[in-house]
């Protein structure tokens, strides 16, 4: 009886790629497979010869290369990465796009100036389209089996992207006003961050959980109606 | 007997795969075997446009594959049918025979 994993690992080398786990799932599946293959033969009379090529032929069948490269896929689109991670990044390049267009377009944010020269930046045509990205997050992150959990957080991706941004330039502004002194003064500092979190980040993320509610329900619909 | 094409073999492959699983639950040999069986060999899957498709349906929460030891101590990775998947049967079925029909219409062959 020839190691069958063996045979499987020499055909479809390229699943070093993948995780060990993955890796070692597909190749005791597909050995199985190959065994299965032998024994069948076997049983309808083949001779031990014959049998062993039938099986060794589907191994060279299977464009070992190609396999692998779709099996990696598949691994690579499993747990977070397909899940959040992929739909997310997804998501925000579109929101992204939108804002560059309306940018182009000559759309400017709503400004609303408040006293000590501060002022929050309303991008409300920019927040208008929202519901289509966190939808496109929704649906990306529900073909890849995602929860009800992971298609929200795809979806608001866009508006957690702006906030990680914000929270950075906080930290670091934190760090650099350490060493120089009156760099910043902590009340506008704190006002300043606060309102630019509720013009990019709080107040966006509601269109885009909107549409991504949107989309599940339709979707819940659709199910149902099938 | 002639073979199908590899574009509607690719088509049919999800649907017959999911209509199989509805039944029982079956390990990636014999999903392979069973297709061949039933269909009198004109649709054939090996191993290449299997797995992935099987992955692909676990991914997407269609099926849900565990390991199980068969009475002769091997270990198989059978494949079950969730809710979910048993829900993509009945559109596919539904697209499948308007394609038949509108075929039929066209070409006035019968059994399409």
């Amino acid at each position: 009886m020839p190691d069958w994993k063996q045979k499987v690992r020499k055909n479809l080398r390229l699943l070093a790629a993948c995780s060990p786990e993955f890796a070692e799932q597909v190749t005791e599946e597909l050995s199985g497979h190959l065994e299965d293959i032998y024994e069948d033969r076997l049983q309808t009379g083949m001779m031990e010869e014959a049998a062993l090529e039938c099986a060794l032929n589907e191994a060279k069948y299977c464009r070992g290369n190609w396999l692998a490269v779709r099996l990696l896929k598949e691994d690579c689109m499993t747990g977070f990465t397909g899940k959040i991670g992929l739909p997310g990044l997804v998501t925000f390049a579109v929101a992204m796009v939108i804002a560059y267009t309306l940018e182009a377009l000559h759309i400017p944010p709503k400004i609303i100036f408040f006293r000590d020269s501060l002022f929050l930046s309303l991008p409300i045509a920019w927040m208008c389209a929202l519901p289509v990205c966190g939808a496109l997050g929704a649906i990306l992150s529900s073909r890849n089996g995602g929860s009800r959990l992971d298609r929200m957080i795809s979806a608001s991706f866009p508006a957690a992207m702006f906030g990680v941004v914000f929270a950075f330039v906080f930290i670091v502004g934190c760090v650099v006003s350490l060493f120089v002194r009156g760099y910043w003064q902590w009340r506008f500092v704190a006002w300043g961050i606060l309102l630019w979190w509720t013009g990019y980040v709080v107040l966006p993320a509601i269109p885009l959980i909107l549409g991504a509610t949107v989309a599940d329900q339709i979707k819940r619909v659709r199910g149902q109606a099938a | 007997m002639a073979l199908v094409g590899a574009q509607i073999k690719r088509g049919s492959a999800e649907f017959a795969v999911l209509t199989l699983l509805a039944n029982h639950p079956l390990h990636g040999y014999e999903i392979a075997k069973r297709i061949e069986q039933q269909t009198g060999g004109v649709l054939r899957f090996d191993m290449a446009s299997l797995y992935p498709m099987l992955y692909r349906f676990e991914r997407k929460a269609w099926v849900k594959a565990e390991w199980q030891t068969l009475p002769n101590g091997r270990r198989r990775r059978c494949y079950r049918l969730t809710p979910s998947g048993r829900k993509q049967i009945a559109p596919l079925r539904a697209e499948w025979r308007a394609f038949f029909q509108a075929l039929q219409s066209i070409t006035g062959f019968q059994n399409a």
